[in-house]
């Protein structure tokens, strides 16, 4: 895919672009900043669209197909293009939020590695062909096979999938739907335990007691983003009446979901099932469960889980105790980071645990599910069939079993013996390349479609824009091939057809086509959660297999999802790539997570090559040094290592799932506890990551206190006097004195013309952050990428330290030795838009100015480049272009995206966080012109739209009816980063708080 | 030092441009004492020293606008509301046009390209006159709120009275957003535009 790489200028456009970039009459698609290249041709639409206006957005209600929680979108668009997603706040599942997957999804419709028309296999490449030749050739192998025929399917339950069933079922074959993180032992406990084949819906924001065994459910588990909500509803800290849940994390590593935690239990991998079935024991003695279960469960006392797990008996009757009393316990399990071979028993003693607390049917929720895939079973008897011959014909769609499936269960090598195999995916993958018919699908942002996350939420997708190749919606393929076959299909001219009558029968009532389109606008159709079953929990599911020990020399490997990657889709997409880790602040490259004392074991630094080998095979990836993983524990995130999927995922690591031995037959692949071989290398990778330094050096820049300080309302500062010993002074007296009226002296010399009033007729824009409610997701910092231009400039780039996000989540770590707990901080750090500013004085061509409206503003035009103001900025958050990124960082077709409302930068300009200058000036305007004033609310920024958490809020600090303005004022836990420095930060963050003793909590932040 | 040029290159341009706009009314109403609106007759040899851009449509503002008083909105329909004017759609001028076949040969050869660019689909692409830096942002709704709907001469000139059009001011000159906001009293902060 080389020649795409390569960009044409806004002349070099074939006629299709054109379409696509039809009415581009404004700043068109700016591919160089600072430049007056013109566009030199004003091309008008041929008809005026009811819907387009140049240089209003558009916005169109869709679904998320990044994952299978089906979120919905609100789809910005300009000029007939896609250029940001945004959440849809009617959509039950997301509520206006969206995750940094999610956000990517605009790098998958602009992705140069997208098949980009019907192709054959020819040779070892493919050969481009029409679809008329496509579609018969597809009707005539089909109908040759005879009923040897085999679908697998990686497209959400909806209506398509209802069509594909069809299509496989009159060519006498079957479909079988593939998710790679299907959540098998969930569903085979639950199964055992209450007869239900289920995945409940899990209600954290009801929750006050929330227990994880290893189930990763801020990031891969469940549904994560309605998850993410509700941790912050209930998590996070508002008032003392509130109050805050408390969240304890029991398992190996310390995954994004356990820096969470106000407890981290790093147990034996494996043995979390002991723990949970401990502590259901003390509950259901402590509520009386009923004799089967209680007898079931008495063997599994606090001791012998302690011993089992590796955890003191101490701690796990705490947590036992503090589970049996809360109110609204909800336990979780079956993440696939702790999918280790007894998984399913660890599912059931959740199951039970949650049955006995009371939790079914108010934290946990039965009668919603809606299966996505058939489970790992389904998938590897398909395997078995094509084996042995028994498909003649295959057809895969929107799905990458090739990749997907560890090595082991030989899936790819029967997925080759099948005679003839079709692609109705998007993007060239491991699958794809596989297959001898490409019929590329549409992109879910160009076609029409529904999902149905789980029962009663149905979530439509409409055509955002036209095609960006000459792809073709599968369903408008399949109807085509079935007629060509004469196979007994809906009887309908296209898949748009057939959509709008099924949900036109479905919505019913005197005006389907008013109903239609109010669907259409809302996103879909949203009805209210049914009430959930009564359930008896089967004391026969309770068993428990000691996990198997890593064998003499070897280690326990976790082969853990990627937050940012999921199972590997987002391996195509540099938004991702680039995006740290959010725990070990990695990019675009995997490192093997390995504990400090086990890497002295065979003498492995950070970056060097280990290469860890099982009788499935080997993978060789550098170490990064990891507190955060219990000794003696491996882990290594999915999704990487693969052998197609574009420019971008080339020669990115390698796949861990490649040394997990999985069985033929296996009912689910277990992730977590292989046991593997390590072998140092001669080799060395310079890891690419952005952590800096990991403590914070007595710095104060993430801040913590106690629940109980908290609900006093007691400041940082007291908390710190509270905690014994230390006081914490912003400044000492005599250095308060030396500064006394300076500051407003440099407000008064200021001038820059009339009208400079920051407390009269102007807005002084300002932020706070909860740091009680970011979970360091980073789903702000791709909205920044997003809305704002900015460049990636890839791992050779970020090794320099020369990455461009504006918005930076920061980890430190406290805690984690002289038995102190290990405790994760998250601090999202942007511009802090200094009313004092260090930056200003510097530049010697006024391009770091303080605006009239209390902004740090910075002038790309002016900027000379000197890099004085970064130098002088004491939180580094300013960023300089280094390289011609705009050159680079959109590859045809990605330019598409670009917002046309931002500067795109060049070479030679510092730049940073605005404060989304452009949608402040928007939200002016369209006051200005319906003659009325701002108010609160008018102005969101990219990242405090798309927080989860709701843990920004941005604002007018002048208006004193504004969020940020009382946050400002009255909330107790405010401080601002590095306050010492007296440069009057816009940005004020609230302290997180730590839902533990406050003898519990960690030291080192207290110094 | 290049910009050093381009920027006197963009002073004479203003210079020229002045002296043609005091040049032109006395020519224009000699020629049109009966009808002031009436727009000029022109032989096609006569369109050679016209200024600006040849466009690929010989479309006639000064017939359009001022012989038939066409609003600047029916067409530029977006620049009230947004900050891009807005370009009509070939549907907007077949509206006329699907009746309006021309009165001389030379006006129906050019209506006779509308037309075609309507039958094949294939927009008209016009060459553009006035153009901003891309880090320079000018959102012309609030300048229409401001100065009223025919408020579009202050920059553009008197378009209605252009046979071709071409650029009058050297708007794509800081200077030229600066005086007219230093003498209105408004806003002088880059990041008005610049962002």
């Amino acid at each position: 895919m080389a020649e795409n790489t390569t960009m044409t200028t806004g002349t070099g456009l074939d006629r299709r672009k054109f379409l696509t970039v039809l009415g581009a009459t404004g700043a068109g698609a700016a591919l160089t900043g600072c430049s007056t290249d013109r566009v030199a041709k004003l091309i008008p639409y041929g008809t005026q669209t009811e819907d387009q206006v140049p240089g209003i957005p558009t916005w169109y209600a869709s679904t998320c197909t990044e994952c299978s929680a089906g979120c919905g979108l609100h789809v910005k668009t300009r000029e007939g293009r896609a250029i940001k997603l945004e959440g849809n706040p009617d959509h039950p599942v997301n509520a206006g939020k969206l995750c940094h997957r999610g956000q990517a999804g605009l790098q998958g419709l602009y992705n140069p590695a997208r098949i980009k028309g019907p192709m054959k296999k020819s040779g070892a490449g493919f050969a481009e062909i029409t679809w008329d030749e496509g579609i018969k050739l597809l009707a005539d192998q089909v109908k040759a096979a005879g009923g040897a025929f085999a679908v697998v399917s990686g497209g959400p339950r909806g209506t398509f999938e209802q069509l594909l069933r069809a299509f496989a079922q009159q060519a006498g074959g079957s479909v079988t739907k593939y998710e790679p993180f299907d959540h098998e032992p969930v569903r085979l406990a639950h199964q055992a335990v209450f007869g239900r084949d289920e995945v409940p819906v899990v209600d954290f924001a009801k929750a006050n007691y929330i227990l994880s065994f290893g189930a990763d459910f801020l990031e891969t588990w469940g549904s994560p983003l309605e998850q993410q909500r509700g941790f912050a509803a209930s998590h996070g800290f508002d008032d003392a009446a509130k109050g805050m849940a408390k969240h304890v994390y029991v398992g190996p590593r310390l995954s994004l979901t356990a820096a969470n935690a106000d407890e981290w239990l790093s147990t034996t991998p494996g043995a979390e099932a002991a723990v949970a079935l401990a502590v259901a024991r003390h509950v259901a003695e402590a509520k009386g469960a009923d004799a089967g279960i209680r007898s079931a469960l008495a063997t599994y006392t606090a001791e012998w889980a302690a011993k089992e797990s590796g955890l003191t008996a101490k701690q796990v009757d705490e947590v036992a105790e503090g589970f049996a009393k809360a109110k609204a316990p909800v336990a979780v399990a079956g993440g696939i980071g702790a999918q280790y071979a007894n998984a399913v028993e660890l599912c059931s003693a959740v199951a039970v645990l949650n049955a006995v607390a009371g939790a079914i049917g108010t934290t946990v929720r039965f009668g919603q599910d809606a299966v996505q895939g058939d489970g790992a079973a389904a998938i590897l008897a398909l395997g078995a069939k094509m084996a042995s011959g028994g498909v003649k014909v295959a057809l895969v769609h929107e799905a990458n079993p090739v990749y997907a499936l560890p090595k082991s269960t030989g899936f790819a090598a029967a997925f080759a013996k099948v005679p003839f195999k079709v692609y109705t995916g998007q993007f060239m993958d491991e699958t794809a390349a596989a297959c001898d018919l490409l019929l590329p699908n549409h992109h879910a942002l160009e076609r029409w479609d529904d999902v149905e996350p789980r029962a009663g939420v149905q979530g439509l997708l409409q055509p955002v824009m036209e095609p960006v190749f000459k792809t073709r919606h599968t369903g408008d393929v399949l109807l085509a091939a079935g007629k060509a076959a004469g196979y007994a299909l809906p009887d309908a001219a296209d898949f748009h057809a057939h959509l709008e009558k099924t949900w036109k029968a479905r919505l019913g009532g005197g005006d389907p086509e008013g109903a239609w389109r109010e669907a259409l606008a809302k996103g879909g159709r949203y009805a209210a959660a049914p009430a959930s079953p009564a359930l008896r929990a089967n004391p026969a599911a309770i068993k428990y297999t000691a996990p198997a020990k890593a064998a003499e020399g070897e280690y326990v490997l976790l082969a853990t999802p990627s937050s940012l990657l999921h199972d590997g889709r987002g391996t195509n997409k540099p938004w991702l790539l680039e995006n740290p880790d959010p725990v070990t602040k990695m990019t675009w490259r995997p490192a093997i997570e390995v504990h400090p004392d086990t890497a002295k074991l065979f003498d492995a630094r950070n970056g060097e090559i280990i290469r860890v080998e099982t009788a499935a095979g080997a993978i060789e990836a550098p170490v990064v040094l990891y507190p955060g993983i219990a000794p003696g524990v491996l882990s290594m995130p999915l999704g990487w290592g693969h052998t197609a999927y574009g420019e971008f995922a080339k020669d990115r690591g390698a796949n861990a799932t490649d040394v997990l031995a999985v069985a033929k037959d296996a009912k689910f692949v277990a992730y977590a506890g292989q046991s593997v071989k390590v072998i140092k290398t001669r080799g060395y990778q310079k890891l690419a990551r952005t952590e800096g330094t990991p403590r914070q050096l007595g710095r104060h820049i993430a801040e913590a206190m106690p629940a109980a300080h908290a609900a006093k309302g007691l400041s940082v500062k007291e908390s710190y006097l509270e905690l014994g010993g230390h006081t914490h002074d912003i400044n000492p007296e005599w250095e308060d004195k030396a500064i006394e009226g300076w500051y407003e002296t440099q407000k008064e010399m200021r001038v820059y013309g009339e009208g400079n009033n920051y407390a009269g007729e102007h807005p002084a824009w300002g932020m706070a952050v909860d740091l009680s409610k970011c979970t360091g997701c980073s789903s702000c910092v791709t909205a920044c990428y997003a809305e704002n231009n900015l460049p990636w400039v890839g791992e050779e780039q970020v090794l320099r330290g020369r990455e461009m996000s504006w918005m930076r989540i920061e980890r430190y770590w406290e805690g984690g030795e002289g038995g102190k707990a290990l405790e994760a901080r998250f601090v999202p750090v942007m511009c802090q838009h200094c009313e004092n500013a260090p930056c200003e004085p510097v530049c010697p061509v006024y391009a770091a100015y303080h605006t009239t409206d209390g902004l740090n503003g910075q002038v790309y035009n002016r900027c000379v480049g000197t890099r004085y103001c970064s130098n002088n900025c004491p939180y580094k958050v300013r960023y300089f272009n280094w390289r011609a990124y705009n050159r680079w960082a959109w590859p045809e077709p990605m330019q598409l995206q670009l917002n046309p409302e931002v500067t795109v930068r060049g070479r030679g300009v510092m730049e940073k966080c605005t404060f989304c200058i452009q949608r402040i000036r928007q939200a002016q305007h369209d006051a200005r012109l319906e003659d009325r004033k701002l108010k609160d609310g008018d102005v969101v920024t990219a990242c405090a739209q798309a927080c989860p958490a709701d843990a920004i809020v941005f604002g007018d600090m002048n208006d004193p009816e504004s969020r940020v303005r009382k946050i400002k004022a009255t909330n107790a836990r405010r401080y601002h980063i590095l306050e010492e420095i007296n440069v009057k930060p816009a940005v004020t963050y609230l302290a997180k708080v730590v839902n533990v003793d406050p003898a519990h909590l960690a030291e080192g932040g207290h110094a | 030092m290049r910009k050093l040029v381009m920027l006197l290159g963009g002073v004479a341009t203003a210079v020229i441009a002045v002296a043609a706009v005091i040049g032109r009314p006395t020519a224009a109403t000699a020629q049109a004492k009966a009808d002031p609106n009436a727009a000029v007759k022109l032989a096609a040899a006569d369109t050679a020293n016209l200024k600006g851009p040849r466009q690929p449509v010989f479309f006639r503002h000064d017939i359009h606008a001022s012989q038939y008083k066409i609003q600047c909105q029916y067409c530029h329909y977006s620049v009230a509301v947004a900050s891009e004017p807005g370009l009509p759609s070939t549907q907007t001028c077949m509206g006329c046009h699907l009746v309006i076949g021309g009165s001389d040969e030379s006006a129906k050869a050019e209506i006779k390209k509308v037309r075609d660019s309507w039958q094949k689909k294939e927009p008209i692409q016009w060459v553009r006159i006035h153009y901003l830096a891309k880090h320079a942002h000018f959102p012309h709704q609030r300048h229409i709120k401001a100065m009223g709907p025919n408020a579009c001469a202050t920059c553009h000139g008197d378009v209605s009275r252009m046979v071709q059009v071409y650029k009058v001011n050297n708007i794509q000159n800081m200077g030229w957003c600066i005086s007219c906001h230093l003498e209105r009293k408004v806003t002088r902060d880059c990041s008005a535009c610049h962002y």
